[in-house]
């Protein structure tokens, strides 16, 4: 293990909003470039692209990914960002377009390097107290919970903070979708080797990137998905994807020592009952980690969802260490999993 | 000419059609951005497409905006935005979909040097 290298485990953040115009329509779309610049200076990060369809905008930051939907917004970042500083300018440019903030969720893994992380995110008591003093006092309802794992040294736990509001935390927001967020570690050396930029090639990272999204078989993971794609120099690699209304992320620190892959995405109850489980097996795949946990969260999350994940890990001989269940405001239920392919 | 350096913006399809015409008939590069008002990342890439416009006066640019032209943009089957598209003669020879600067400058000097 390293003793100090780039830290791919992301913090991420979202935001649901309500207004009291009931034809909401662009919503946090409408906000200006200079308005999202200046949450980005908060936070310490930059864009390196973008793309839009009719639902949604996604950007590709320097360090992870921005998901604009009218009433949502979600800002996942990894490296020494600090994302909570986000809040702020956020409630306030929404605070100008009518809207306030509803529900809140944050949630991380467990830091490779927790030493170099900036305040607030030099531990999680920290960021409570932040989201404490940064959210409205009208999301009444609170919750913050470190998830566990099995897995020795507490090397994978689940960071989770989440608040809500009165109406949202009785109404069900999109009831039948979930949400996906997986982290790897220990990324097969020879695929990780893919992430790296090769010596001369004259590319721009986004040209760069779509190779690499070919070269590695990422794009095979979704292929009706519109996916935006950039390799980072000497190395690295981030994408987004877009599909209708459901976006899709991944995010590899190659590394050795430190290596680190995420992949994100959302999932419906009304899906085929084994993409979820097609999917990650063809992110594993790409990796093949030595260890990764996989959170769901959704109000529709049954013992079934989990189940399936493990059915469809285990035959790629990830065995399931750990599964935790807990319920959260404004998210519904988490479910914790953590896989490894050796007894540890 | 008024219209060198700058990106020039079709409101109509009439307008559209003529720009596509001249572009055609100059045999020059012709990048054809389709935008959306309601679209974020075609905000943050604007910028870049003037610069790129006033930089390089032998490239013809064009905007077009996917609600004020909805028949052109389904005809040129743009779902994401923004999407760019390269002419040259009047044949299409390149596309971007989604806002990368790299790429843009990349295939601006690949396809106006060709």
């Amino acid at each position: 293990m390293a003793i100090s290298g780039f830290e791919g485990f992301e913090k991420r953040l979202e935001l649901q909003f309500s207004g009291d115009d009931p034809m909401i329509s662009l919503g946090l779309r409408r906000l200006d470039f200079e308005s999202i610049e200046e949450v980005l200076d908060a936070v310490q990060c930059t864009v390196v692209s973008a793309v839009g369809n009719l639902f949604f905008d996604a950007y590709v930051l320097s360090e992870s990914s921005l998901f604009v939907y009218p009433t949502k917004i979600i800002i996942k970042t990894c490296g020494t960002t600090q994302l909570l500083k986000s809040i702020p300018p956020l409630l306030s440019h929404a605070h100008h377009m009518g809207l306030r903030v509803c529900g809140s969720r944050y949630t991380r893994g467990n830091f490779i390097f927790p030493q170099a992380q900036p305040f607030p995110h030099t531990s999680f008591r920290e960021e409570i107290i932040y989201l404490e003093q940064s959210l409205p006092t009208d999301l009444c309802y609170r919750k913050a919970c470190v998830m566990p794992s099995k897995l020795p040294n507490q090397q994978y736990t689940w960071h989770v903070y989440s608040a809500s509001d009165e109406y949202h935390h009785i109404e069900q927001m999109a009831p039948d979708m979930f949400t996906v967020e997986v982290c790897m570690t220990e990324l097969d050396r020879v695929l990780a080797r893919k992430f790296y930029r090769r010596l001369v090639d004259g590319n721009s990272g986004d040209v760069a990137g779509k190779e690499m999204t070919a070269l590695t078989g990422i794009g095979d993971i979704n292929p009706g998905s519109l996916l935006c794609d950039f390799a980072f120099d000497p190395c690295g690699y981030s994408m987004n994807g877009m599909d209708g209304t459901r976006y899709s992320t991944i995010h590899v620190t190659p590394e050795d020592g430190y290596s680190y892959a995420s992949f994100e995405c959302v999932g419906s109850t009304e899906d085929d009952r084994n993409l979820i489980g097609e999917m990650l097996k063809k992110v594993v795949q790409v990796f093949r980690p030595a260890t990764m946990s996989v959170s769901t969260t959704g109000t529709c999350v049954s013992q079934d969802v989990w189940t399936r994940v493990k059915n469809a890990l285990e035959p790629l001989g990830l065995s399931c260490r750990s599964c935790v269940v807990d319920e959260f405001p404004a998210a519904g239920s988490v479910v914790f999993q953590t896989f490894t392919t050796r007894r540890k | 000419m008024a219209e060198e350096g700058q990106v020039i913006g079709c409101h109509t399809v009439e307008a559209w059609t003529e720009q596509l015409q001249k572009g055609n008939e100059s045999k020059k590069l012709v990048v054809v951005d389709f935008t959306a008002s309601w679209c974020g990342p075609c905000r943050f890439i604007a910028p870049v497409l003037a610069e790129l416009a006033k930089k390089l006066p032998g490239v013809i640019f064009l905007k077009v905006d996917v609600d004020e032209l909805k028949s052109v943009a389904t005809d040129w089957a743009v779902e994401a935005m923004p999407t760019f598209m390269f002419l040259k003669e009047g044949k299409i020879v390149d596309k971007i979909v989604g806002a990368k600067k790299d790429e843009l400058q990349q295939k601006i000097q690949l396809h106006a040097a060709a």
